[in-house]
């Protein structure tokens, strides 16, 4: 992973067009519903695949920073207000992954295949540690094994396990060319 | 130019992360009829039926793989069962002996016959249509609302027992808070030795009873039912657990009680909402 002199080779930030706001809206609506109505009722090694993260990680790596913080708020805003959590917290959570995740796109030179799964997987980690922060600071209990035992590390392997097939999904559904696509500005 | 655009999209960042911290302090800070609220009702009116319907499919998948699970504990849950026979049969042939310990086991039986809520109660039946998605809260959501008089607080039973409470409601659903959740406490009390305290969630998913005296005696598969203490919000002698372990230290004031739910959260699916 070599880091690359992006100021040099920054490329303009444009708009979406409708069709790419028609597209980001489905995978929008896909991660909704996917996290609200499938996620609910699942449980492998006692935690819930967290869907709306690796599409927010998906989007964010195909389509950048700028891209993936607003698509990580709405998601995440939409994801609380369905699931009756306490409204905000996905969305600050999503809104940190997707900046960061875009911007882990635009400056390091991955390969196509190797970015969804180490992408994911550092966006769970971190995560899973804001949450754990955030819940500290809500005066929950948060005890540091059972966090790494039974938060941390099953949704490290799920959530890991599932990245290629939702960026593939999401890439399809963005019409990405198997390229990350983000924008280069650093 | 490029400097302004990093600019740009760091206050974009900035704004967004803001924006969701101001929603978390609203929706803690808000009432129960304010924008937020309003807003979530409209959005699970139309999510509920779509977490039902998946419920419904992923069920028997459950199902299965509780089966499976279960067929690797069951051995050493078998030896485990028929130790706690024998214990309990010990302490209940040595419980009746006397009548206010038969009283208790009167009650018992009638909290098993369905005779433990006045006349009149009345039961919203519910099914849970969506579990929390992470550790940290132990919530199930159920397919019954305003709409159908359900209110905050409102106890949640099964035919097992006790299985928490109202959190918040929506038209067509509400979140119930389990009783393994690590902010859920329910008046308790001890039968037959009447020994009260908190029955206490955690999260780990275990329960505790705390603040039992010392000096109260209290021994491992006695049961723990709610009290019904003026005040509480459910009525007394809903089955909450029984007793798993029982320890003091000297340094203690209280004892420390693990409970065993009376209620498998696993394999939640009907329950009764109790209106008030």
């Amino acid at each position: 992973m070599r880091k690359r002199h992006a100021r040099d080779d920054a490329a303009p930030f444009v708009l979406p067009s409708g069709g790419e706001l028609a597209r980001l809206g489905a995978l929008l609506l896909a991660a909704l519903l996917l996290q609200t109505t499938v996620a609910p009722n699942i449980r492998i090694l006692g935690t819930s695949p967290d869907f709306a993260l690796i599409i927010v990680v998906s989007v964010a790596l195909l389509r950048g920073c700028l891209t993936g913080a607003v698509f990580g708020f709405l998601t995440g805003a939409l994801v609380g207000v369905a699931l009756l959590e306490p409204l905000g917290m996905s969305a600050l959570v999503f809104v940190v992954v997707g900046y960061f995740a875009g911007r882990y796109a635009e400056t390091a030179d991955l390969s196509a295949p190797l970015a969804p799964v180490v992408g994911v997987f550092m966006a769970t980690l971190a995560a899973d540690t804001m949450v754990a922060v955030l819940q500290f600071l809500l005066e929950r209990q948060v005890p540091f094994w059972f966090w790494v035992t039974r938060v941390l590390l099953p949704s490290l392997v799920l959530n890991t396990l599932l990245a290629a097939v939702f960026y593939l999904f999401a890439r399809w559904v963005l019409r990405g060319k198997g390229v990350l696509h983000a924008d280069q500005t650093v | 130019m490029n400097r302004r655009r990093v600019l740009q999209r760091r206050i974009v960042a900035v704004v967004l992360a803001v924006l969701a911290v101001g929603l978390l302090t609203l929706s803690f800070r808000e009432g129960e009829n304010g924008f937020v609220h309003r807003v979530r009702d409209g959005a699970v009116r139309i999510v509920a039926p779509l977490q039902e319907g998946s419920a419904r499919v992923i069920e028997p998948f459950r199902d299965g793989w509780n089966w499976v699970a279960d067929l690797f504990h069951a051995k050493s849950e078998n030896k485990r069962l028929k130790e706690e026979v024998d214990a309990l049969r010990a302490a209940v042939a040595e419980e009746l002996t006397t009548q206010a310990e038969n009283e208790e086991l009167r009650a018992l039986l009638e909290m098993r016959d369905d005779r433990i809520y006045p006349e009149g109660t009345e039961f919203v039946t519910a099914r849970v249509i969506a579990r929390s998605t992470t550790a940290w809260y132990s919530t199930v959501t159920i397919n019954v609302g305003h709409d159908d008089g359900v209110q905050r607080f409102d106890a949640v039973v099964n035919g097992q027992g006790l299985v928490g409470r109202v959190q918040s409601v929506t038209a067509t659903a509400s979140q119930v808070q389990l009783l393994t959740d690590q902010q859920s406490y329910v008046d308790a009390i001890v039968v037959p030795s009447r020994a009260e305290g908190l029955a206490a969630g955690s999260v780990t998913g275990g329960m505790t009873l705390q603040y039992v005296d010392k000096s109260e005696a209290v021994r491992k598969g006695q049961f723990v039912v709610t009290s019904g203490r003026s005040g509480s919000i459910f009525v007394r002698g809903i089955p909450i657990g029984q007793v798993e372990n029982v320890s003091s230290q000297e340094v203690e004031l209280y004892q420390n009680i693990t409970l065993r739910p009376a209620v498998d959260f696993r394999k939640l699916d009907i329950v009764m909402v109790v209106k008030r």
